[in-house]
Order: structure tokens, then sequence, then C-alpha cells
């Protein structure tokens, strides 16, 4: 009897053992890679990369100061357009034009249904050999989105909240990728107000099917859409001056 | 006891590796944190943002300088037409529903551009500050955008040619430096497509208005 019960617990306990063991070589090995690629990229950080990296923050932070005061100023440009609407039926008309035309432009907050596109870095590990930024979202992605997003019909779009108007650029610098003014951040949220089908006309456009829809499905970019009965989508916040143009004519009322 | 001891290592153990596994995932391809950028996209990243604070604090100095004039036309109990003419002429040669005329870059175009290449030539050009832009006599406006049509591009709705202009209202110096920087869109274009664009600086370009009726079907302005 006892000669069949200890090798039984010998197994199992050498079961639990293996178990354990191979958990711990997994972590182990886990841990090892973290602490490599941190300990990297920390080494990698010189202190002239935190001179710079400090004066990009100030920058952001500044930027993010003008902006508010440049909303609040264009509101109080509103708020006196609208109370001498009733001064002049003229003016009344005048008003009218412009707030058709800062909708037109982008430059009012303009709500109606639509979709919503959000795309991500992939989260599969690179494999030896692979390019590391075919892994994350390009700038390319977000302008074929774009493309595609107008081409099907899209009034009004915000890549994380930056409304896209007729000065908007897409622009990568580095992994880096600016819209408008604003470095943003992956993920990125696609807003799009547009008419019925909007979305199967997007998924069927030749800007997605072209290069980004592959990429999503080759290197397993996160990607999902979905439609909205009511999206509402920001006003753009930046500068509509012109320095080197002007206005050929007016139309005045 | 001994069993449940075990069981609850266990769970730890494989908590533990949960948790590293998910940082060591997001860890792989994007640096997340500023710090963690090349130096030399940090200088270019300085650039551009110091670039675009400029273009805002001289937008927020126009702002104020409208809102100044509102208040003195109410002092002097004045109408706010002219005001709001102003305001309404600056609007509608953003949203490009006006024509507008300065300097700026021309570039002439000649080539088997596809539509990806003439939007990226309209996203620099954006991107190094044009003001307003037209492909031939096509204005560019927010939701303009190049496709490839049954026999050739196609800019809201309009046939482009093969050989076509592309005229930018903006700094001529800051649009030329832009677009024939080495490595630049026009060297990509050149080497990559057989196309020649060729860039010249005027004083007299005239961007004409849309003729696209941009008022929104579907969307509403928020009251």
């Amino acid at each position: 009897m006892s000669q069949r019960r200890v090798p039984r617990r010998l197994s199992r306990r050498a079961s639990w053992g293996v178990s354990i063991a191979g958990a711990l070589a997994v972590m182990g090995f886990v841990a090892a890679a973290q602490w490599n690629s941190s300990a990297s990229r920390e080494s990698f950080t010189s202190s002239a990369q935190q001179v710079l990296a400090a004066q990009v923050l100030q920058l952001e932070a500044e930027q993010r100061d003008l902006r508010e005061q440049i909303a609040e100023a264009e509101e109080q440009v509103r708020q006196f357009q609208e109370q001498s609407t009733s001064s002049s039926a003229t003016l009344a008309v005048l008003n009218a034009q412009l707030e058709q035309a800062r909708v037109a432009g982008g430059l009012s907050a303009v709500h109606g249904p639509g979709v919503i596109v959000e795309i991500a870095d992939s989260n599969r590990v690179v494999p030896p050999g692979e390019n590391p930024s075919s892994f994350i979202v390009l700038v390319d992605d977000l302008r074929d989105i774009v493309a595609a997003l107008w081409a099907s019909g899209a009034e009004a779009i915000t890549i994380n909240g930056e409304r896209l108007v007729a000065s908007s650029s897409i622009y990568g610098v580095g992994a880096s990728i600016l819209v408008n003014t604003s470095f943003l951040p992956a993920p990125y949220r696609i807003e799009a107000i547009g008419g019925d089908g909007l979305l199967d006309r997007f998924q069927a456009d030749p800007a997605f099917t072209g290069r980004v829809a592959q990429r999503i499905e080759f290197y397993g970019l996160e990607f999902a859409v979905a439609q909205a009965d009511d999206l509402q989508l920001p006003a753009f916040v930046g500068t509509t001056r012109f320095r080197w143009g002007v206005p050929v004519e007016s139309p005045a009322p | 006891m001994s069993a449940r001891v075990a069981q609850l290592s266990l769970f730890m153990v494989t908590l533990l590796i949960g948790v590293l596994l998910v940082g060591q995932l997001r860890s792989q391809a994007r640096p997340l944190e500023i710090t963690s950028l090349p130096a030399q996209d940090l200088s270019e990243l300085i650039d551009t943002l110091g670039a675009r604070n400029r273009e805002l604090r001289t937008g927020l100095a126009d702002l104020h300088e409208t809102l100044r004039e509102y208040r003195v036309a109410g002092s002097q109990g004045q109408s706010a037409l002219e005001v709001s003419r102003e305001d309404l002429r600056r609007i509608t040669a953003f949203a490009g529903l006006a024509a507008v005329e300065g300097q700026g870059l021309v570039l002439d175009v000649s080539g088997s551009l596809d539509a990806i290449a003439l939007n990226d030539l309209v996203n620099e050009l954006r991107n190094a500050g044009a003001e307003a832009i037209a492909v031939d006599d096509v204005r560019v406006t927010n939701r303009s955008v190049a496709v490839q049509g049954p026999r050739s591009l196609v800019v809201d709705g309009v046939e482009i040619g093969e050989e076509f202009t592309i005229s930018a209202i903006g700094s001529p110096e800051g649009l030329l430096s832009a677009m024939e920087r080495p490595g630049g869109i026009i060297a990509q274009l050149e080497q990559f497509i057989d196309a020649t664009i060729v860039a010249t600086q005027s004083n007299e370009i005239v961007v004409p208005a849309t003729t696209v009726d941009l008022a929104p079907a579907v969307a509403e302005a928020v009251r």
C-alpha cells in the first residue's frame, strides 16, 4: 500500500514543481526582456534629450494656453455679432451669412449622424527582423482614413477632437503625429458626420482598402468602426487670418 | 492547506506574468513618453510647435483687434456692420467660399501622379503654412480630396489632367523651402514616381472660390 502511495505523492509534487518552475521561467524571461528594454531606453535618454523634451512640453503647454485664449476670443466676437443682430436688418443678414460660412469652414461646433473609426498600435510581438514601426499607426494611415471619409461624403471630421479645416495638415514627425497644431498620441479616434451609408462607402473606398486596410490585417493594428446616431464635433481652434493673401471679393449683403 | 498555499502561489505567479507581459507588449513599438523620442524628432517637434505657436499668437492678436473694433463701434454708438463685414471676408476666404489673391508658390506638375501623391502634395503645402490652395481652377477646401476617376485624377468632381498646376498662397520662401528640402515631398515624388514638379515663387497668385456647395446636408450647428 505504502509503496503505491509514495510514487503518487512524488509525482503530484513533481507535477507542481514543473508547473511552478515553468511559470517562474516565463516570468524571468519576460522580466528580463522588460528590464532590458526599459534599461536601454533609460540609458538612451541623454541629458540633451531631456532638455529638448522639456522644451517640447513647454511649447505644448504654451499652445494649450494660446488655444484656450483663441477659443475665448472667438466666442466673444460671436457674442458681439449676436448682440448686434437686432440693430439692423442688414446686420441680421450679415450674421446669418457669418454663421453659414462658419459651419461650412469648420469654425462652428456641429452635430449629426456619422461614424467613429478607431485605430491603435498593434498588440502583436514584433517578430525578429521586422521593422517595429510597421506595427504602429503611421501618419499615412490617418491620411488614408481621412481621405476615404471625405471621398465617402463626410461633412465634418475630427481626429482626437481636432477639427479638420481647409488649412489642416496631418504631419508625421518621427513616430509622432501632428494634426493642425497639436501633437496627438495613439490611439486615434476619428469621428465623421455624414449621411446614410457613410460607413459602407468608407469601408469600400480605395483610399481605405488600398493601404491602411491591408496594414490592419497584416500587422494587426487595432481597428474598430461604429455608426453613431448623433456625434458632436467641436469647432476648429486656430488661426484663420491670412498673412499672404487677401479676399478678392466679399459677398456683402 | 499546502494545496491551498500552492494554488495561491500559482495564482500570484500567473498574475505577475500577466502584468509583465502587458507591460512588455505595450513597450515594444511606440515610445509613449516624450523623453523616449530621438533627439532629431524632438528638435523637429520643437521647430514645428514653435512655428505653430507663433501663428497662434498672431491669430490671437488679430482677434483682439477685432474685439477692440467692436468695442470702439459700440462705445461710439456706431453700427458693427463694417466689423462684421470684415469678419465675413475673413471667414469666407478661410473656408474657400471667396477667391483670394496674394503671394505664394506655383507648382507645375507633370507625370503619372496618383491620388495619394496629389493628396500628399496638398498636405505638405498646408503643413508649410499655405493659406489657400487650388489645383488648376479647383479651390481646395476642408472637404476636398483627390480620387482616381475612370480617366484621370478627380478633385471635387473635376477631372485633372496629367499636367496640372497647384497654386498656393503663403510665404513664398517658406513654401519653397518646405517643398524643395532634401528628402522632401518633391524629391520623394520625383524619385519614386515618374513625375516632374517645378516650383516657382510668385507675387501674383489668384486662387478661385470653390464652386462646391459646402452647406452640410446632415450636420447642424450646435446652438
